[in-house]
């Protein structure tokens, strides 16, 4: 299979401080990767290097085959990101919002205006689509953000903790939607959710201090630490 | 698509966010309230109009003036903005360069401070005509100065947007910058009896001195001028204070341009 995200030896230093510490790991086309790790692990830093939106110290990293530091605008058209909590212009609604992003990408009015319909549709926000964000919870900003990444339909999901702020009703139904682009797309997931990334992903990444510590099937995982959980507790050095 | 095509969907973007926004409305009624006063306090003040046509297009030129430092609560937020109200986490994520961008967020400033100067210079225009029967040429001249002025002013808000963590922090560096330490450094300067053609609060006076220098400020005053130092009446070389403002129209540009496509959200 071929490889949709490959991190090769990637190192990232906040002044002294290392986030990161030469880290490799290779996603396939089509796979769902949770990448899993305590508090500073590196989840972000890592998936902010893959977005553009930091660079790193050391190490590469390539988006179906292109560069990100040498060809950054190339590889994030065909990304869709979520990145921590993001925050959209208050003055727009969530239609022109959507517009804006599309033109960037440079997609056509007639296919875009029907992709907007389509994305408001899938995250909910029918009836918020003509009202200013600035009048928006943070739940309804994170669906807004899933149908700005989908909206594109990128071959690469990068979400960063995508369900944070949202109800209980809410993470259900972003871990669908996830889940259910997650067939046709490439999902690279950061989270602290066990049962979330157990659900949504085939495979997981786990990470502490910068390391790579793990990287196996969820169901291997399983069968050699007992549980997901136990293999996170063990590897992180918390429960035996 | 090309970048030139993104960069016209930043610029109307942009500059649908000035239109909305109520910064805009507040600048431009200040402008209309500044002219109102000046065009109902100076017959009040001095027995009438002045009988120069001059002396009141300088003072009613304190309205556009005024409009330039717009660009200040326009551009203050345009990049600091993105990384302080985490905008950037999905604006940087899609395939756009940040010179594009911020030349982007640049013009969309750019045309809401040249819609206010405009309509300062309408009102300028009206008032002369039906005040003196007439449209001094000058005003034509003030009119450019005072464009380059605000592009001048905006770029150096650009410059504070693109190194402050805060959009606040820019507003208040460049308005300081501005106001404060170019004014001190000028009037120091004008006292010691030196150059001071390349500070920007000097090349914001070009706006007014246009009409005939400082020493029309004085006509009509009661002093008329006599017992001012030599110094302060000398006006800079208008061709100076034009190198001036471009200097600092390209290289506040340039440089925001510059750390904008280095700084990281992190």
């Amino acid at each position: 299979m071929p490889e949709s995200i490959v991190i090769e030896n990637l190192s990232k230093y906040y002044n002294k401080f290392l986030a990161v510490d030469n880290l490799s790991l290779s996603v396939t086309e089509n796979s769902n990767v949770g990448l899993l790790g305590p508090n500073g692990a590196g989840k972000s830093t890592t998936l902010k290097i893959i977005c553009g939106l930091i660079h790193a110290s050391s190490g590469k990293v390539y988006v179906n085959g292109i560069s990100v530091a040498e060809k950054p605008e190339q590889a994030l058209s065909r990304i869709g990101a979520i990145i921590e909590t993001p925050e959209f212009y208050s003055f727009l609604t969530p239609e022109e919002t959507l517009s804006y992003l599309g033109k960037l990408r440079g997609m056509r009015s007639d296919h875009l205006r029907n992709r907007i319909k389509e994305v408001i549709r899938r995250v909910r926000l029918e009836e918020w689509s003509k009202i200013r964000i600035e009048k928006f919870s943070r739940g309804m900003k994170q669906r807004l953000a899933l149908a700005q990444a989908l909206l594109h339909d990128p071959p690469v999901l990068i979400l960063d903790e995508p369900a944070l702020g949202l109800d209980p009703r809410g993470v259900v139904e972003f871990r669908e939607l996830i889940e259910e682009a997650g067939h046709e797309k490439t999902v690279f997931f950061a989270s602290h959710q066990l049962v979330e990334v157990a659900q949504i992903c085939n495979e997981v990444a786990i990470i502490d201090r910068g390391h790579l510590l793990a990287y196996d099937k969820i169901a291997q995982m399983e069968e050699k630490y007992q549980s997901l959980e136990s293999a996170y507790l063990q590897l992180t050095g918390g429960i035996p | 698509m090309s970048e030139f095509d993104k960069l016209r969907v930043v610029t109307g973007y942009e500059f649908l966010k000035h239109i909305r926004r109520r910064r805009l409305y507040i600048i431009l009624g200040l402008t209309v309230l500044v002219e109102a006063a000046v065009l109902i306090a100076v017959p009040l003040l001095m027995d009438g109009y002045p009988d120069n046509v001059m002396v009141m297009a300088a003072m009613l030129s304190i309205g556009p003036s005024l409009a330039t430092i717009g660009a200040v609560f326009f551009a203050g937020d345009a990049i600091a903005g993105e990384f302080e109200g985490k905008t950037g986490f999905i604006l940087f994520t899609n395939p756009v360069r940040r010179t594009t961008l911020v030349t982007g967020k640049y013009l969309a400033g750019l045309a809401a401070v040249v819609l206010l100067i405009i309509l300062g210079y309408v009102i300028v225009s009206i008032s002369l005509l039906v005040i003196y029967g007439t449209v001094p040429v000058e005003t034509a001249e003030s009119f450019g100065l005072c464009l380059l002025y605000g592009g001048a002013v905006l770029s150096v808000t650009f410059f504070f947007s693109s190194i402050s963590k805060g959009s606040m922090g820019a507003t208040v560096i460049t308005l300081v910058f501005i106001m404060v330490v170019s004014s001190v450094i000028d009037g120091i300067l004008v006292m010691a009896d030196k150059p001071h053609w390349f500070l920007l609060s000097t090349n914001g006076d070009s706006i007014a001195t246009v009409y005939g220098g400082y020493e029309l400020f004085l006509e009509g005053l009661p002093m008329g001028g006599r017992n001012i130092p030599s110094g302060w009446m000398e006006n800079p070389d208008i061709s100076l204070m034009i190198l001036s403002m471009v200097i600092y129209l390209v290289a506040g540009f340039v440089l925001s341009v510059l750390i904008s496509r280095r700084r990281q959200l992190a």
